[in-house]
């Protein structure tokens, strides 16, 4: 059985800015291990011969000219923002006045 | 006569002899879209849009002007797809309120070849099911029986094309998301090779797998869709393939003599269901009396292909879904302390249940003391993956396998444990791994009147040789009817 400690979920929520209550983490806790278990099956195939450099498209580099083009209006893109003002996106302080 | 049950190629050539206008069609489809709206195929539909587009289509066309393959044709489009000035959701409370600044490079290739865009499918949320439950905007249900699910994620846009609101759609395909409601709604879905659609304006789950293909209710259609929105996206999508798009619908071959078909053991173990194992060696044997050579092929590491997959689409999906913050575009949480509870609360309540699960899966694979064990690993277990097909189309032209192991499940049935869920991609999670191109076909029924669904596999860029054997099947089975 796969383990994973509560802390640990915690950390991975924070660091996915999620928010959970304890009740849901406990059964993320069960859910999670399981899930775990699963996607652990990976480790029965030998992958020793594998050379994971040569995973690459066989595309090639494509050039072109640093131009100036039309793009999407400021107007057209802004229209999706929660909130808005004077053209830019409007978000909450993020640097004390008198800071660094 | 009822045209709304016609497949893409009789109403175009309808539509070409003047038996009916476009407007007319596109009416009808919006009432057919009205009676069935207990389905919940659609998020939205684009009345105003639709009609506007057919009215010109019918002018162009009283006019003597070139038309466009698929002229006149309505078709729908799942909510992931960009639609310049239409809502594109992906199903998801965090876009509910998003409007398309742009136009995904496939729905531009539909409207430049003259077809009539209707609407926007329903989905599991940003494309992360396989029974459309997930959707923010309530489940889908399988216009075969409404207990059933109709698979997912492209839940939608398999049921409108079941459900006669349009001729064709668009879905999309990370790990079997076209093929499995194919299977479980009985129409005809193909995911094509990696790179061969441009990805452009179709939002991104995991973008070295996800592929947009098509759901129709014959394989011809489904050919001559591909056809129209195939091709290189130089400007746009760097992952889209520089290969000659075929005229895949003249190229239909009209026999399969010869043709070999790879079978592999690993596709037909215990696991799988007694109606659908016997339906799939029924269509083996058909495909043998008319002359296919049946090839055993092994695909050793199969079962541990699913594992690779919810490895590496959740560790692309957490990487991808960074960008809702609740700032540029989307849900923004009421009553927030400063810029980071913005973020936390923005995405907390916005997101559903299985996209947090992924995205936390994600971070977990991704971390520091795991990336070599987990992503790492799964990327060598794609490998070794790609080398299995690609030793095992050295000996045949296709390989044949169900879709799914089982026939459509209930509504409710599995949606408390992802890990029963996971197991419903079992057979079409390898393909997107291995980038190769296949298609799922209606070839039986259950029991309980229950599609079954039979998996065509070729090699990357051989959409050709499914389309042949499907076709095969397809015409022959229906004389036989």
């Amino acid at each position: 059985m796969a383990k994973i400690e509560l802390e640990e979920v915690k950390k991975l929520a924070k660091l996915s800015r999620l928010e959970f209550s304890d009740k849901e983490l406990e059964s993320f806790v069960a859910e999670f291990e399981k899930t775990l278990e699963y996607v652990n099956k990976i480790n029965s195939v030998d992958t020793s011969s594998v050379d994971l450099k040569e995973d690459t498209l066989d595309a090639e580099n494509e050039l072109r000219q640093d131009e100036i083009e039309k793009s999407y209006s400021q107007e057209q893109i802004i229209k999706n923002a929660p909130q808005s003002e004077d053209g830019a996106f409007l978000v909450p302080t993020t640097v004390e006045e008198g800071g660094a | 006569m009822d045209f709304l049950k016609l497949s893409l190629f009789e109403i175009k050539q309808k539509l070409e002899s003047n038996e009916i206008t476009s407007e007319e069609l596109t009416k009808m489809c919006f009432n057919q879209i009205k009676a069935t709206q207990k389905l919940n195929a659609l998020v939205s539909t684009c009345e105003e849009f639709a009609l506007s587009t057919a009215k010109k289509v019918d002018q162009k066309r009283k006019n003597g002007e070139k038309l466009g393959a698929l002229a006149g044709v309505p078709v729908i489009i799942k909510d992931n797809i960009n639609l310049e000035g239409t809502r594109t959701t992906c199903a998801s409370k965090f876009l509910e309120n998003f409007v398309s600044p742009y136009t995904a490079t496939c729905a531009q290739k539909l409207l430049d070849a003259d077809a009539v865009i209707l609407g926007k499918a329903n989905m599991d949320e940003f494309a992360m099911g396989s029974s459309n439950e997930n959707s923010a905007f309530g489940p889908v249900l399988n216009p075969v029986n409404q207990d059933y699910v109709p698979g997912g994620s492209s839940g939608g846009s398999a049921t409108c094309v079941k459900a006669n609101q349009c001729f064709a759609s668009l879905g999309t395909d990370t790990g079997g998301s076209i093929r499995e409601p194919a299977s479980f709604c009985g129409v005809v879905g193909l995911k094509p090779t990696y790179g061969r659609v441009s990805r452009f304006g179709v939002v991104a789950f995991a973008s070295s797998l996800d592929q947009v293909g098509v759901f129709s209710r014959t394989v011809k259609d489904n050919a001559l869709m591909l056809q129209v929105i195939s091709g290189e996206d130089q400007e746009h999508d760097m992952t889209s393939a520089k290969m000659p798009v075929p005229n895949f619908v003249e190229n239909l071959k009209t026999d399969i003599k010869g043709m070999k078909i790879g079978v592999a053991k690993q596709f037909f173990d215990d696991k799988l269901n007694s109606e659908v194992k016997q339906s799939l060696e029924n269509a083996l044997k058909f495909f043998e009396q008319n002359g296919a050579i049946l090839v055993d092929v092994n695909l050793p590491s199969l079962d541990v292909a699913s594992s690779a997959y919810y490895i590496i689409s959740s560790a692309e999906a957490t990487s991808n879904l960074a960008r809702f913050d609740g700032v540029k575009y989307g849900f923004q949480a009421q009553n927030f302390d400063g810029i980071i509870d913005l973020y936390f609360k923005s995405r907390t309540q916005g997101f559903g249940p299985e996209v947090k699960r992924r995205i936390m899966l994600g971070n977990y694979v991704l971390s520091s003391g795991y990336f070599d064990a987990y992503y790492r690993k799964a990327k060598r277990v794609q490998k070794i993956i790609q080398q299995e097909f690609a030793e095992a189309f050295e000996k045949c032209d296709v390989m044949i396998c169900p879709t799914v192991a089982t026939t459509a499940f209930k509504l409710g049935e599995k949606t408390d444990d992802p890990v029963a869920m996971y197991l419903s991609d079992i057979f079409t999670v390898p393909i997107n791994l291995a980038k190769l191109p296949a298609m799922s076909i209606p070839c039986g029924q259950d029991k309980k009147g229950l599609p079954i669904g039979m998996q065509i596999i070729a090699k990357q860029w051989n959409e050709q040789a499914i389309f042949d054997v499907a076709n095969f099947f397809e015409q022959s089975t229906k004389e036989a009817k």
